[in-house]
């Protein structure tokens, strides 16, 4: 994702094609890249690194003594458990909180109302993205002016989880109940309510406008759009529309505040950005940051939900207010209402073809509805261009566009994918149709233009951020697409016996980035013990992905030890080197690559020492099997020894410290190609997903067992977006879902069975050829389901989800 | 009230208010690999063997548990020595943050153990009401089909001492989906 607040400033800015330009251009981003030899190791050569190594942290989770969150409650005797109390109506202002009942309760520590005095007076976004944010400071800690069934009001602390949930039940809150609307077409309307004033909002974004509840407008072209589509082309136009996902992380948004023996705030936390997170705490309660300690346990699932500081400030306010520790844990049912979810979009696409099928230009909009508050608003719509067009970056005339509207609706936020998803279902859709109109293979035609390696990518930086334009130096599409086909055995396709049931197979293919281009920043420290293992501190984040894995790997495979001599130790802001966080594909990436130069400044100090003992010069050592060995004499000497020298030797001595601190203007795009079989019945439009094929090129995967289970965890993911309902709200806003029972996620036998592949490419600007892999695959079902059914039966359902429903209505359409 | 429960073994009396949930009772007694991912009986995270069925903890009053065995997924093996199920999900990489996985395990368990040659159809149907966000269910189910094949192997071939078949092998003998073991 790209929350570069760089790559959306300018509105509707073009790009000149003048040669001269071009030219700097293509110097600024040379195709060769200045890769160190030993970052590119044949498959043969490498010990560690893609190979599949236990998950660090396996074992403990499945023995059930992973500890959570929530599982910290066991170690404070006094803690308190917080409640919620939210808003019942759309939009209004609370006129009166009545308190009392729930303060004379047994057992109840604290009740805060926006005016209490350890309640931050201050605006802030909750995003968690680097500073000053690319949100708006639109939101408050607790609201008087409410803008959703869910926005927060009043928060309790009380000796146990039931007295604390009475206590909210207790507590009468009166409104003032101003219009509301939750369409976001009918938000742009003049005389539609307003939900902020002008002037009310800090750190304003561009192309805001209050007074039409738009949050922000971003756009950008490369050559001449308009132009293209009057020439002599064929125009289509299609327009796509996308659910309301929740992200439905199994741990529910947890968070732990105390104040400890040194008087130092400690959060322990279920969050994606432990550094973002002791920022923002530290401006909102104006506190110093380094008071503040971040801390990660286990995370059960973040998928961007958590690449948010959406509930810290709740504990952290009753803990100052009772000198207690505070848990706050969200019930499912918040999860549905009052934590994050996708943006619904709607989506158009509209494209310039010539006779001969040549691409002319590419025009996208989209208007997302942000819901209450701007948190990811603006950048999520800028990744819905940004994201899916570069794959045809060929394209001479390219345009993007999008508003992006607040409705009294449940907050939005990051979500994997950000924007890509529906992005992905426009483009991959509508080059779908493009092609059948045309009589051309709609696989072939995408053939014919996708990226390749030495192009130069200007989309991502058309929207006024130029060092977000990429070279390619690493792209596996067409082997990719290949795989898939034969995987899915597009070739030899069997139709059914009976003549109402057809089948049929859809291909889209996704791009994505891997960290944001020129606004990450990594990294990681390695100390040596006396025996020869390891301490890995980094501030790299795993929320369940498998980083620490990772990040072990990397270190091994420079360091030459086994995994199993490193202990790594991640996300702690009192202990760990500064990190962005997990999210926008980064980790492995940018904090791997952090763990990478880490280890080579450990390794370099090693060598020194072995040259010592073996009384051999540096150049002809190298590390392996846990030793440094000369590749001359072949004499070696063992970790152990060098770190026991090192630490009590005679004459000179040293603690072996490596540091490694990483950031990049570089964000390589992984791809994969999604294929979908799929039978429909032509008399009531049910339809079976046989199969989902996924083909992914996320350069050399450090772990391909991990690897895989990102790229089904991601489809499985996505495959939701293209069968279900997402989260539904009723005519006030009010979410309808409130537990896994009624939510549309599909289980285990709803899921159809999905074939991840890798396909290894080498990409030399990351750490030993790696790229991003866990978002990509997270893009790609619902346009290869909806390519799929018209493949099929031949009508093209383009508003998600896809149902039978839906199908019926258009086939019955075209009987009529 | 005072209710006797007999946990992993070790018989222990513990206090529930009427209204407490067996999950938050026993959570409460430091059987922390007991999880909670919903607002009661919907997710699967706190499967538990109640007189050895399986039951979501969350979802049932701890004073209806009264006198009776609970096994939770700790009981079933360390991290040194793991349960042959919980050893497959590791080496078939099914878990990722691991939430929902003392669940599954006690699900799959429980399928071998009354279905010890499962078609993959029957462990999908087994693992339906067990929600995984970050895996989806391929790789949990192939788990499971391996464990299968583990656990037969060592009650048929004692003398390997049930030396699991690597990952790579596995699946380079499978031709489909689901390494080897599906019915497709």
């Amino acid at each position: 994702m790209s929350n570069d607040d760089e790559t959306a400033k300018a509105d509707g800015g073009t790009a000149s094609q003048s040669e001269t330009v071009e030219d700097e251009r293509f110097e600024e981003h040379p195709l060769e890249w200045d890769e160190p030899e030993n970052n590119h190791k044949a498959p043969g050569e490498r010990d560690s690194v893609s190979h599949r190594t236990e998950k660090y942290d396996d074992r403990k989770l499945v023995t059930g003594q992973a500890k959570y969150t929530a599982d910290y409650e066991e170690r404070y005797p006094d803690l308190a458990y917080a409640a919620v109390v939210r808003s019942e109506i759309p939009h209004g202002r609370v006129t009166g909180i009545d308190t009392s009942a729930a303060e004379a309760m047994d057992g109840v520590e604290a009740v805060l109302t926006p005016e209490s005095d350890t309640v931050p007076d201050a605006k802030y976004t909750s995003a968690g993205q680097s500073y000053p944010e690319p949100s708006p400071w639109d939101m408050r800690v607790l609201n008087e002016h409410v803008r959703y069934i869910g926005d927060p009001i009043a928060a309790v602390a009380a000796e146990d989880r039931a007295t604390a949930t009475a206590a909210v039940e207790a507590i009468e809150v009166s409104y003032e109940e101003y219009d509301y609307v939750t369409d976001p077409e009918d938000a742009f309307n003049e005389d539609a309510p307003q939900l902020f004033e002008d002037g009310e909002v800090e750190n304003e974004i561009v192309g805001h406008d209050y007074d039409r509840n738009r949050m922000a407008h971003i756009g950008g072209e490369l050559g001449d759009v308009d132009g293209a589509l009057d020439d002599d082309t064929h125009v289509h136009e299609t327009e796509w529309e996308t659910i309301r996902q929740s992200h439905a992380n199994v741990e529910k948004h947890t968070s732990l505040a105390y104040t400890d023996e040194d008087d130092r705030h400690v959060l322990i936390t279920s969050t994606q950005v432990p550094n973002h997170t002791r920022r923002q705490l530290a401006h909102l309660f104006d506190i110093p940051i380094r008071d503040i300690r971040v801390t990660k346990p286990r995370v059960g699932g973040g998928f961007g939900g958590k690449q948010a500081m959406v509930v810290e400030p709740i504990p952290l306010a009753l803990s100052l207010a009772t000198d207690r520790p505070v848990l706050y844990e969200a019930s499912r049912e918040e999860e549905f209402y009052a934590m994050r979810s996708r943006h619904p979009m709607k989506v158009k696409a509209k494209t310039a073809v010539t006779d001969d099928g040549d691409i002319e230009a590419i025009d996208i909009y989209a208007l997302s509805n942000t819901g209450a508050y701007g948190s990811h608003g603006m950048t999520v719509a800028g990744n819905v261009g940004s994201k899916p067009m570069p794959l045809y970056s060929k394209v001479p005339n390219a345009r993007f566009e999008a508003d992006i509207v607040h409705t009294n609706t449940p907050q939005t936020g990051a979500m994997r994918g950000y924007g890509a998803p529906q992005g992905t279902l426009a483009l991959e859709g509508h080059l779908d149709e493009v092609a059948r109109d045309l009589g051309l293979d709609p696989i072939e035609f995408r053939r014919r233009h996708h990226m390749e390696v030495g192009d130069l990518d200007e989309i991502a930086g058309m929207m006024g951020g130029e060092g977000a334009n990429r070279r390619i130096r690493s792209c596996g599409l067409d082997e990719c697409i290949e795989r898939g086909k034969d995987a899915i055995g597009y070739d030899d396709l069997e139709q059914p016996d009976a003549d109402h049931l057809h089948r049929g197979i859809g291909m889209a293919l996704s791009a994505q980035g891997t960290g944001v281009a020129g606004d990450e920043l990594g990294a990681a420290q390695i100390m040596m013990n006396e025996d020869g293992s390891f301490h890995l501190q980094v501030g790299g984040v795993d929320i369940g992905t498998g980083a620490d894995t990772a990040f072990l790997q990397i270190a091994a495979e420079v360091l030459g030890c086994d995994e199993d001599d490193i202990i790594v130790k991640s996300s702690d802001t009192d202990v760990t080197p500064f990190d962005y966080g997990a999210y926008a594909s980064s980790t492995t990436y940018i904090s791997g690559m952090a763990v990478k130069k880490a280890a080579e400044d450990a390794k370099e100090r090693i060598l020194d020492w072995g040259a010592k003992l073996l009384e051999e010069p540096v150049d002809v050592l190298e590390t392996g099997d846990g030793t440094v060995y000369s590749e001359r004499s072949g004499n070696s000497v063992t970790l152990e020894d060098i770190g026991y020298e090192a630490a009590y030797g005679d004459d000179e001595r040293e603690h072996i410290l490596g540091k490694g601190t990483h950031c990049t203007e570089e964000s390589p795009p992984p791809f994969a190609a999604q294929f979908a079989d799929v039978t429909v019945d032509e008399t009531t439009g049910e339809f079976e997903v046989h199969k989902l094929v996924v083909a992914v090129d996320c350069g050399v995967a450090i772990n391909p067992g991990m690897a895989e289970g990102q790229i089904e965890g991601a489809n499985h993911m996505s495959y939701e977006m293209a069968v279900s309902e997402g989260i539904t709200l009723d005519d006030e806003g009010r979410a309808e879902i409130a537990d896994f029972d009624e939510y549309g996620l599909p289980s285990a036998t709803e899921t159809p069975p999905i074939e991840s592949i890798l396909v290894e490419t080498h990409e030399p600007t990351g750490p030993f050829g790696a790229k991003s892999v866990a978002e990509v695959p997270t893009n790609t079902v619902p346009p290869a389901l909806s390519n799929a059914v018209r493949d099929a039966v031949g009508v093209r359902i383009r508003e998600m989800p896809i149902s039978a429903e839906k199908i019926k209505a258009k086939l019955d359409e075209r009987k009529a | 009230m005072d209710i006797e429960l007999t946990i992993n073994g070790e018989r222990t009396i513990v206090e529930a208010g009427s209204g407490d949930d067996l999950a938050t009772v026993l959570r409460q007694r430091g059987y922390i690999d007991i999880k909670c991912g919903c607002d009661g009986g919907t997710c699967g995270a706190s499967k538990v063997f109640v007189d050895g069925d399986v039951r979501m903890a969350c979802g049932m009053e701890a004073t209806d548990a009264d006198g009776s065995e609970i096994q939770t997924v700790a009981a079933l093996g360390t991290q040194a020595d793991l349960h042959p199920v919980q050893q497959a999900f590791v080496d078939n990489f099914a878990v990722q943050c691991g939430f929902c996985i003392p669940g599954m395990v006690i699900e799959a368990v429980a399928l071998l153990d009354s279905n010890p040659d499962p078609t993959e159809r029957e462990v999908r149907e087994a693992l339906d009401d067990n929600v995984c966000r970050c895996t989806g269910y391929q790789k949990p189910v192939e788990a499971v089909l391996d464990a299968a094949q583990r656990m037969q192997g060592e009650q048929s071939v004692a003398a390997d001492g049930g030396h699991p078949v690597t990952v790579a092998q596995h699946r380079d003998e499978s031709t489909s989906c689901c390494g080897g073991g599906c019915d497709e």
